[in-house]
């Protein structure tokens, strides 16, 4: 076999990660089509409906502008407001899949590659601008680069055969610190950058464990990547479909409370985990049929607080 | 920066996803509680303690309990199972708790 220029890296037959595309396109084809008109009214500003600004003549006075008007003998004139023409708004959309192997353990991993399917197919009949495709776990790498067509089943494969669910750790505070490398590299191509108002999201998919102690850690990289405007969202697969009993809901984390120099108390103390999940936009996903909503609604209220 | 990463790292143990089972008819975790984060370095003894506490098995009295793994009895740490077994954290371990044998003086040794 080929030796790869990425070491441990194992890639899927090509002919079965197109069939394996080809199976979950069919199977989450109404799906996807629900979820682009749902990120249809969200994604593209609709025509704006606003009076705003001051101008010499328009649709309607403005008032704060009458008295400045009278008093400058009729000379500050622009007390007309008009309607505001939105500014054409474009996307670098980066889905992250969790390539470690409590996602092989798990069925969350074929869960994960459900929705990558959905979720891309959605997003690129939407038109909107670019897409990537990451994979993490012990180290990153990208599947399918943002400035590579997406709209073909070639594309689509191609990302598939890089996951395996191979990878031995979850480095989750990696994976924030490498989309922020890749997002601000991205924007510097972005093929209309200047022009247009770009802005980028990152979806997360994963069964959503990360080491608790990396927490704030990750908490700190995420209002990085805020102040760069790039807004991750998290979509923890949780398939309960046959062990409800096994959901990251119930899921608690148990400690033995240590003294300031280190040594063990006596007690221990045992929290939720989902309790101090550093991710301030999380969804959690039981089965495929709920992702269209829940994401589009999320966004929804993502979009109504930057926009308030 | 990286150093201080490290070193945060290197004074938790690193977690472990476990899973309870028990044949013992009034040893019955309640349903959604049979799972739990561990830090790694956790033994017998630690685990017999998680399991009697309140919020689990809430037993009136305390029950040495013993931990099973793949059918063998849990000696050293969870972590070192791991390492023995060439397994990463990536695995949730299932243990099976039954009541020990082991006489009580034996819990000092956490
Ligand atoms: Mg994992």
């Amino acid at each position: 076999s080929t030796h790869l220029s990425e070491p441990d890296e194992v890639m899927k037959d090509f002919g079965e990660s197109m069939q394996q595309w080809t199976a979950f396109q069919t199977k989450t084809n109404p799906l996807s089509l629900s979820l682009t008109s749902q990120l249809r009214l969200i994604l593209t500003p609709s025509q704006s409906t606003k009076l705003s600004g001051s101008y010499r003549t328009g649709k309607r006075l403005n008032i704060k502008r009458i008295i400045p008007y009278i008093a400058s003998s009729y000379k500050r004139d622009k007390i007309w407001m008009r309607r505001a023409i939105p500014t054409k708004r474009s996307y670098q959309i980066l889905l992250c899949v969790d390539d470690s192997k409590s996602m092989g353990e798990s069925s969350s991993g074929n869960l994960a590659l459900e929705s990558l399917v959905m979720v891309s197919r959605a997003l690129s009949m939407l038109e909107v601008g670019q897409i990537g495709v990451l994979g993490f776990g012990a180290n990153t790498f990208m599947a399918h680069e943002f400035n590579e067509p997406f709209a073909s089943h070639d594309a689509g494969a191609k990302a598939l055969q890089r996951f395996s669910f191979q990878q031995d750790t979850t480095d989750i505070r990696l994976l924030v610190r490498e989309t922020i490398a890749r997002f601000r590299q991205a924007r510097l191509q972005n093929p209309g950058h200047g022009g247009d108002d770009l802005w980028q999201l990152a979806l997360i998919l994963s069964d959503g464990l990360t080491p608790s102690n990396e927490h704030e850690d990750i908490r700190r990289l995420l209002r990085e990547a805020m102040e760069d405007r790039i807004m991750v969202v998290f979509i923890v697969m949780d398939d309960t479909a046959n062990k409800k009993k096994d959901s990251v809901l119930n899921l608690r984390k148990v400690q033995f409370v240590k003294d300031a120099i280190g040594n063990l108390t006596g007690d221990m103390k045992m929290d939720y985990y989902l309790d101090s999940f550093p991710f301030q936009y999380y969804l959690i996903v039981h089965n495929l049929e709920d992702l269209p909503g829940a994401l589009a609604g999320l966004l929804r209220t993502w979009f109504a607080e930057v926009n308030a | 920066m990286a150093g201080m990463e490290s070193q945060n790292l290197a004074t938790e143990a690193q977690q472990v996803r476990v899973n309870f089972t028990s044949s013992e008819p009034d040893l019955q975790l309640p349903e959604g509680k049979s799972q739990l984060l561990v830090p790694g370095d956790i033994k017998r003894y630690g685990l017999s303690r998680v399991l009697n506490s309140g919020s689990m098995l809430n037993t009136s009295s305390p029950v040495p309990l013993d931990f099973l793994v793949n059918g063998t009895f849990l000696r050293g740490s969870l972590e070192d199972y791991l390492k023995e077994n060439g397994l990463s954290f990536e695995t949730t371990v299932t243990l099976q708790y039954v009541r020990s044998l082991i006489p009580p003086v034996y819990q000092g040794s956490f």
